[in-house]
This record gives C-alpha cells, sequence and structure tokens, in this order.
C-alpha cells in the first residue's frame, strides 16, 4: 500500500518539464514590456563614446591630496550605486554586462572621465532602501539612481547638485475617459511603484486614493491594463515611454510634483559636493550634460533638451 | 524611535497582515498538505500519481515565480482575485506540498504490521488512514512541519512584490520617508525573528506532548 510503484523517474522528468513550462509562462507574462528604450542600438553607442571622448577632465590642482576625490583616483575606479533595471536611466544590456546605457549612466560614466580622463566605473546596484547605509559605510563613492532629494534623507548623506529635475504624473489605460489628471484620483485605485516617491507623492496630493504598489515597472504596467487599478502613477518620462511602446496606455495632464534628482555623497563630505557640483556646472557648459539627455531621456520625449535645475536650488542640496 | 511610534498604527495593521497570512496559509497548507499525503499513499494510481506531480511542481517552482504567474498571468486567463487572497492561495498551495513531503515522511514511520492488523480487523481504508496512519504521521513529524511553517512566515515577505502591504512592504514605505534602512530593517528581521521563535517554541511543545511512546 505505501511503496511507491511508479516509474519515479519518467515522472520526474515530466515534472521537470511542467516546472519549465510554467517559468517560460511567467517569463512571457512579465516581460510584456519587451521593447526596451534607452538606446543600445550602433548610432547610440558612437554617440555616447563622442560625448565621453569631448568630456571635461579635472585639473590636477583639484585633487587635494587626503580628499574623497584623490582618495578615488588613487583606486583607478569609481564605485557608484546605480541600478540596472532602469529604462532610460541606467539599464544593463542583457547580451552585454559591461553595456549600460542610460541617462544615470552616462552622467556616472561623465563623472568617472572627469576624475580619471577615461571612463572607468564599477557598478554597485543599490536597492532603494539601501542608499543611505551603502553611501554611509563606505561601499560606494556617489549614488546616481534617480535619487529625490529630501531633507528626511540629507540628514543621513549629502546631496550634491540637483542634477535633472523631473516630476510624477498619471497614466490610465487607453480607453479611460474619466481621469484626466491627478486631481480625478480622489477615492480611486491608483498603482504606483516600490520605493518611487510616488509613495508619498500620492496620498499627499490624493489623501482618499487607495494605494497599491508593484516592485518594477513593468508589473505596474501589467497591473493596470488588467485592472487592479485605476491609475498608474509614475515619473512622467517613464511614463511617456512606455506610452509610446504601448497603444493600451496613455498618460492625461501634467507632471504634478518637482522631483529634484541629487547625487548622493558621504556624508558632510563638502570638499567632494563641490568638487561634483564644479563638474556639473562644466558638463552643462560643455553640452555632455545636453548630450547625455539626448541620447537616453530625450529619445521618447519629443521636446528640446531640458533647461538643468540650479546646483544648490532645493533645500537639502 | 519616534519614527516606530508615529507609524505604530501602520506598522501593526502591516504585521496583522503577516499574521493573517500566516496563520491562514497555514492552516489551509496542513489540510492540503494532508489531503495530498493521503492521496500519494493511497492504492488508486491515478490519485497518487497526480499527488505525486503536484508535489514535485510546488517544490521546483520557485515561490516568486508562482505569485508573479498567480497576480499577473491568471489575469489574462479571465480570473482575476484581489492581491491579498491571491498570495494567501499561492503560498498554501505552496507550502502544503512541503507539509506533504513532511507528513509523507511521517507516513513512512508507521509499521506495515499495523496497517496489515487494522485490514485483518476489517477496517477500511479510509478508517485505516483516519484511525491508524495519519495520527501516527502527523505526531512523528510536528517539528518538520514546525520549520515548514517558519519558511511559510518568511515567505510571505515575497507578497511585497506584488503589491501586498505586509510588513516588509510597510518598512520599505517608511524608509523611503525616513532614510533610515539599519534601523527599519533590523526591527523588521526582529519582528519576523519573533514569529518564527514563537512558532517553533509552540512546536516543540507540541511535539512533547503529543510524542509517542515506544
Amino acid at each position: 500500500m505505501f511503496t511507491s510503484g511508479s516509474p519515479r523517474r519518467r515522472v520526474a522528468v515530466l515534472g521537470a518539464v511542467v516546472a519549465v513550462a510554467a517559468l517560460a509562462l511567467t517569463a512571457c507574462s512579465t516581460g510584456t514590456s519587451g521593447n526596451v528604450p534607452g538606446g543600445n542600438d550602433a548610432t547610440d553607442a558612437s554617440g555616447v563614446e563622442q560625448m565621453l571622448a569631448g568630456a571635461p577632465v579635472a585639473d590636477e590642482s583639484l585633487f587635494t591630496p587626503g580628499s574623497t576625490m584623490a582618495k578615488i583616483r588613487d583606486r583607478g575606479t569609481l564605485i557608484v550605486g546605480e541600478a540596472l533595471d532602469a529604462p532610460l536611466l541606467s539599464q544593463q544590456d542583457p547580451t552585454n554586462p559591461d553595456d549600460v546605457a542610460g541617462y544615470d549612466a552616462y552622467l556616472a560614466q561623465l563623472l568617472s572621465v572627469y576624475i580619471f580622463g577615461k571612463p572607468s566605473v564599477k557598478i554597485v546596484p543599490p536597492a532603494s532602501e539601501t542608499r543611505e547605509a551603502l553611501l554611509q559605510n563606505g561601499t560606494v563613492d556617489v549614488v546616481f539612481n534617480t535619487y529625490t532629494i529630501t531633507e528626511e534623507r540629507a540628514k543621513q548623506i549629502t546631496f550634491a547638485g540637483p542634477y535633472f529635475s523631473s516630476g510624477l504624473a498619471v497614466a490610465v489605460k487607453a480607453d479611460n475617459k474619466d481621469i484626466t489628471g491627478i486631481d480625478d484620483l480622489g477615492g480611486k485605485t491608483v498603482i504606483i511603484g516600490s520605493n518611487t516617491p510616488a509613495v508619498t507623492a500620492v496620498p499627499e496630493a490624493q489623501p482618499t486614493a487607495k494605494l497599491v504598489d508593484f516592485a518594477t515597472d513593468p508589473q505596474a504596467v501589467q497591473a493596470l491594463l488588467q485592472g487592479r487599478g485605476d491609475a498608474y502613477v509614475q515619473d512622467y518620462t517613464l511614463l511617456a515611454s512606455n506610452a509610446a511602446a504601448n497603444p493600451k496606455l496613455k498618460v492625461v495632464g501634467q507632471p504634478f510634483t518637482a522631483e529634484p534628482y541629487g547625487i548622493g555623497l558621504g556624508f558632510g563630505d563638502a570638499e567632494f559636493k563641490e568638487f561634483i557640483n564644479n563638474w556639473l556646472l562644466k558638463i552643462q557648459e560643455g553640452g555632455q550634460w545636453g548630450q547625455a539627455w539626448t541620447h537616453s531621456l530625450g529619445t521618447v520625449v519629443e521636446s528640446e533638451i531640458p533647461t538643468p535645475p540650479t546646483i544648490g536650488s532645493v533645500p537639502g542640496s | 524611535m519616534e519614527i516606530f511610534t508615529e507609524n505604530a498604527g501602520l506598522l501593526l495593521d502591516a504585521i496583522g497582515t503577516t499574521l493573517l497570512m500566516v496563520v491562514v496559509a497555514g492552516v489551509g497548507s496542513l489540510l492540503l498538505g494532508v489531503l495530498v499525503t493521503v492521496a500519494r499513499v493511497s492504492p488508486i494510481p491515478i490519485l497518487r500519481r497526480a499527488a505525486f506531480l503536484y508535489v514535485q511542481f510546488f517544490i521546483n517552482v520557485p515561490l516568486l515565480a508562482l505569485l508573479l504567474l498567480a497576480v499577473f498571468a491568471l489575469p489574462d486567463a479571465g480570473l482575476i482575485l484581489p492581491l491579498l487572497p491571491t498570495a494567501i492561495i499561492v503560498l498554501t498551495v505552496y507550502e502544503s506540498a512541503y507539509v506533504a513531503e513532511a507528513v509523507r515522511s511521517g507516513v513512512n514511520t508507521v509499521a506495515v504490521g499495523q496497517i496489515e492488523a487494522g485490514r485483518a480487523l476489517g477496517l477500511t481504508l479510509w478508517q485505516s488512514l483516519r484511525l491508524i496512519v495519519i495520527p501516527q504521521s502527523l505526531r512523528a513529524v510536528v517539528q518538520p512541519i514546525g520549520n515548514v511553517m517558519i519558511a511559510l512566515a518568511m515567505n510571505t515577505a515575497l507578497a511585497a512584490v506584488v503589491g501586498v502591504v505586509e510588513l516588509t512592504s510597510r518598512v520599505n514605505k517608511i524608509n523611503l520617508v525616513h532614510a533610515k534602512p539599519i534601523e527599519i530593517f533590523t526591527s523588521a528581521g526582529l519582528v519576523y525573528m519573533l514569529i518564527a521563535l514563537a512558532i517553533g517554541l509552540a512546536a516543540g511543545r507540541i511535539e512533547r506532548k503529543v510524542a509517542i511512546i515506544r
């Protein structure tokens, strides 16, 4: 009665096949965002190389002995906390792991050129949860990670910049005619990305909205299209690229927040902060700031290169 | 410290959700797991085969894949449930495979002679399972099942990925505002540790109580 009479091996193989099939199915369902914009094609790559070749390099006199930048230069690589899965911002090419494209990635490369004269970046992907800890314990030198400058965070770490200003916007299903912006979201179910500025910004703007959060952007888009929520609030640029790739989605209204992105540094490192702020001014003047945008975010929105935000203009920077 | 007092309501709510998932999925997976084991040791070939495949499937597919599948693929097939029930159902079927394996090892501790004796007394299959096999197997595997329940408690954190606001998801959000990852995540870890400790102690107690002295 308790002996296993079934031909075990055959059944085990069958079990494995079923499991693989299920995995393949998962991969299909979560990977619908297939179209990853952000230019890994040849023309873009050479454009980026040109941008890096023409980028400013720091003067010898700026590396005061014992300073953070001097230590980084002696080490030979810049250790950067940046994502590997953020389309347009910092996306790793799965077939070529050395190729990380996007706005944050290009800026990190530009900074490494400024320090070493050539690009030399080592990426440590931070979770949004661990950025402060990584900076505090010195695991990374800088963080380029759509890191919104807030006063709370500025008590833990130091921000250079802001280097970019973005905002949150609302996306809905293409056939939705009732929601035309953040003002229509009272009492509605709103999908947001975990660990994005939307987590705090949406309740501030619409206290009665019910929030559902998903870990990644493709999941959130899928959830919106499947009707798990009435709207999806996310960074305007990211939504624009989603809408460009997927006709079932549309962006409504204008961005309703201003998110100033800063460069995270170790707490209280005023010298390094000044060094980076000077570099930001130089790449803004030199045009590399705009080129980095053109090669990344600029590929999905039809507008001119935006005006860079004034450095130090935000509380906490 | 004021982080936790300020957000006490939200945190307690989240811990409640985590505990709810542990209790409902725990009880569900125990019941389902025992049923699967019964099917696995039954004399009906198709049932045995189905139960074997069930266990192999859920043991070999990662829980995260199952959660994503249930949350994002089932709606495409026309089946859409709210997030919390979906997560609880997935946890239940997933952990029940592990419960089934544990209980099956308990079944093997019941001597064949006992079943033969039952048959000689004229017990039906159902009677011998209910009166002889299952009670003794469950008593033998209290500690392994306790471990499965602890794993279940830890696994509830994965539901954060698919939008369930349980403890992990909540502390993520709180950290986003307060930016104190070490303090916040250590505290969350302590809560999980307490849950695990409670399950472990309870399992030890139950085991002593129901142990078969041979």
